[in-house]
């Protein structure tokens, strides 16, 4: 007991498990304790790691050195380690172990990788502001889903779960969560719907514009070459894609963002104040 | 749904008006609102989803022809059905939830559920020891291979003969992809599904084998053991890079002893659904792809399973089937067998990723550099410009060798690396991904040039000879640090003698 007492009083030791506790932290602590509390999460990359790591570094060498005696019993055992006779044997060990792994380390560096091609993707790609759809001219920016405003709402949503269950399933699922049976011969992976960051954080007419245009449709920083998305104008008609548009928001229990208020609604506001609106999407990758 | 979690917050319990409500919701989009599995999705899927009104099930603990248990029901809307559109439901409907969806589906069919509940059969531990010859034994002796195949690759010739109680076409499983296996694929439940059959399928059950002592219970499970044995220990992953490793003669022909120690990448392919005519029954479902190369040429071996060496008269029924069966969708089928095919496309322009075509065979602006192979068998190599839209290029150097065996492809494609033509061939440069994606039809199934199976992009990537600096630098690294640590030491030691003594030390010594 005193033994450990007096380990874990010295500097040296101290700065040693701090170390650990560190890395242990940024590699296994951030992984997987905010699951426990239900807080999603995920492994930090190694490079970000190695930073962590620095700044640890940093911080604890501050601290050993903030006092001079410290200081002094921290350099002890690296003292004792380079000259003591007693321990020859660490200090041979030592000698040998480094060089080696530093050698091993720069290999792991040098030698040929096989590696994919490097593929940046904008998940959420900006929008043009005017589309051409079979051959009419359609104004996006602003644009509403008309269907929401005529006919019955049951109706539209049969006739959007229809259109999904003849086209979309294979690819995007039953639960709508980009995990249908065809979904794992394609890469990127079909879109998730029942994840917060797709459809939750578009307009309509962007998903409209998506279903419409599909993948060849994609500006260029959308890798459209990669994308199994077929240009649905070429089988559905503007109320079929308008009606699954409507479905998918339904089906997976989410609102689209909506537009600014028009001057109109802005001149009679209902009740509540609303958040501010958002503009069109942002180009760039939510996640 | 708000009505059923309300009922759940209040009860804890859900009823079956609750599972219809998430049925309706969930479920019948495929099964349909009065589930006779005719909902507005169905007529894509093969197989088709289940019809409920008739009660029959495929995947059951419960003797042939019996109903299943409330936990089979249970089991399957859980987990799902491997290799169909069946999608398991744990990761969205609660367990309550998936309980009261089982009471609601009995009631499509009150008159078979109305009885006392079904009993599973009981079923005992699996015998000890290596028992995977005597299983074969046992394979052969029950005739499995008529429909299953030799190898278990569903290629038996009653295969094309096959159709479930509603007349559709359906194929045996491939027993070389257990992870498709609709009950599972552990050796008990492969053993259940011999001793109880697929209800509504051609495949029976053995219990009556065993009772009338033909073969033992225990050589059934036996054959379950080796049924087990046939598909690869892990499911395969698909991984994007697929190497092409050095060596020092390739191997030309597909059987090539020299093959067996290769690497090899399972590319997964699925239904051409973007191009019309859209393809929802693919015959193959992935390839596994093997490459090498010499720093001359590179030899690229491509092995799948296909039931059949297309065109062959007896699957003429089976064409007609399946012209009948999927109906409706982008237009009728081809009314003769075509070959089977495969298609390997290439970048034209690799280096480039910003010129990257579309993977679905490029596009007028932007053609893939394409090796088009038939089972006559011949290759042409070409550029496609859209899926079918092929061009073949005079002097094409492209050779292929084909093998077809117990229902698989295996053809070994060579071509020299270098190129006389650097705009519509890629240059296949040592160290660096060349992107890469496959087409795959069976011509037996109706499939044909836009009707098939196809892959987005994977890459293959041309190992190098290693460079002398991979060596040079660690060494270098030792060497420099070896020194560094003796200076450190030595310098240490002079300091440690020039004060008279080491730091007194204010703690204890270890």
């Amino acid at each position: 007991m005193t033994r450990l007492r007096l380990f874990l009083r010295h500097p040296f030791w101290q700065a040693v498990l701090l170390l650990v506790v560190s890395y242990l932290a940024f590699t296994v602590g951030v992984r997987y304790v905010p699951p426990l509390f239900r807080v999603a999460s995920a492994p930090v990359p190694g490079s970000v790691v190695l930073q962590y790591m620095f700044i640890a570094i940093v911080g604890i060498l501050i601290f050993v050195s903030s006092d001079e005696l410290r200081w002094r019993t921290f350099k002890q055992p690296l003292h004792a380690t380079l000259v003591d006779q007693d321990k020859r044997w660490l200090r041979g060990g030592l000698l040998v172990a480094v060089p080696v792994l530093l050698g091993f380390a720069t290999y792991q560096q040098a030698r040929p990788k096989v590696e994919a091609p490097i593929q940046l993707r904008s998940i959420h790609p900006a929008p043009p502001g005017q589309i051409t759809f079979r051959g009419k001219a359609m104004q996006l920016s602003g644009l509403e889903n008309p269907l929401r405003k005529s006919g019955s709402m049951a109706d539209h949503l049969r006739e959007g779960k229809r259109v999904y269950y003849q086209n979309c399933i294979a690819c995007h699922g039953d639960r709508l969560d980009g995990a249908g049976h065809y979904a794992h011969g394609f890469s990127p992976a079909p879109a998730n719907f029942s994840d917060n960051g797709t459809i939750a954080q578009l307009t309509e007419s962007y998903v409209f514009w998506r279903v419409a245009k599909g993948g060849p449709g994609l500006p260029r920083e959308g890798t459209p070459w990669n994308s199994a998305m077929p240009v649905w104008e070429n089988y559905l008609t503007e109320d079929e894609i308008w009606s699954v548009v409507m479905f998918l928001y339904d089906q997976a229990g989410w609102q689209p963002r909506r537009w600014e208020a028009s001057p109109e609604e802005r001149k009679n506001p209902t009740g509540a104040k609303q958040p501010a609106a958002p503009n069109a999407p942002k180009a760039g990758g939510a996640k | 749904m708000a009505a059923a979690l309300l009922s759940f917050a209040t009860t804890g319990k859900l009823s079956a008006q609750d599972g219809k409500t998430i049925y309706n919701k969930w479920c019948s989009g495929c099964h349909g609102e009065t589930g006779a599995g005719d909902g507005v999705g169905a007529k894509t899927m093969l197989p088709h989803p289940r019809d409920f009104t008739k009660a029959v099930y495929k995947i059951r603990t419960t003797a042939s022809g019996e109903i299943p248990t409330d936990d089979d029901l249970r089991r399957i809307v859980e987990v799902g059905m491997p290799g169909t559109a069946m999608p398991e439901w744990k990761s969205r409907l609660s367990a309550a939830e998936i309980g009261a969806v089982v009471q609601y589906l009995k009631t499509f069919s009150p008159n078979s559920f109305k009885g006392a509940a079904a009993k599973a059969i009981a079923i005992g531990k699996a015998p000890g020891g290596d028992g995977v010859a005597d299983g074969k034994a046992v394979f052969q002796k029950l005739e499995c291979y008529k429909c299953h195949g030799l190898a278990g690759r569903a290629d038996g010739k009653s295969a094309p003969t096959l159709k479930d109680d509603y007349g559709n076409p359906i194929r045996p499983a491939d027993l070389t992809e257990n992870w498709k296996f609709r009950g599972g694929n552990s050796v008990s439940d492969i053993y259940t599904r011999l001793r109880t059959g697929l209800d509504g399928t051609p495949m029976p059950s053995f219990q009556d084998a065993v009772e009338n002592k033909l073969i033992t219970d225990e050589q059934l499970w036996r054959v379950a053991q080796y049924v087990h044995s046939l598909s690869p220990e892990k499911t395969p992953e698909s991984r994007e890079v697929v190497r092409a490793a050095l060596a020092q003669k390739l191997p030309a022909t597909p059987d090539d002893a020299a093959w067996a120690t290769v690497e090899r990448f399972w590319i997964p392919v699925v239904g051409q659904i973007i191009a019309k005519p859209r393809w929802f029954a693919p015959a193959v479902d992935g390839l596994w792809v093997q490459a090498l190369h010499d720093g001359r040429s590179l030899a690229l071996r491509v092995s799948w399973d296909d039931p059949s060496k297309s065109p062959d008269p007896i699957w003429d029924e089976w064409l007609g089937r399946m012209s009948k069966t999927l109906t409706d969708v982008d237009g009728p089928l081809a009314t003769q067998q075509g070959p089977d095919r495969l298609v390997v496309q290439w970048a034209q322009n690799p280096s480039d990723e910003s010129k990257r075509p579309y993977f679905l065979g490029g596009d007028t602006k932007s053609p893939v550099y394409a090796w088009r192979w038939s089972s006559e068998p011949k290759v042409e190599e070409g550029s496609e410009a859209g899926l079918g839209h092929f061009t073949a290029l005079p002097n094409g150097s492209v050779t292929q060798s084909a093998r077809y065996a117990d229902g698989q492809w295996q053809v070994v494609f060579t071509r020299p690396l270098a190129s006389s033509d650097t705009t519509k061939v890629p240059r296949f440069g040592e160290g660096r991904a060349i992107p890469i994606a496959f087409y795959a039809a069976d011509g037996s199934s109706g499939e044909d040039e836009v009707r098939g199976a196809v892959s987005t992009w994977y890459a293959v990537y041309l190992d190098v000879p290693t460079p002398t600096r991979v060596f040079v630098a660690p060494i270098a690294m030792i060497a420099l640090s070896a020194g560094l640590g003796m200076l450190l030491v030595t310098r240490a030691q002079k300091n440690g003698r020039a004060n008279g003594a080491t730091d007194s030390s204010p703690m204890e010594e270890r």
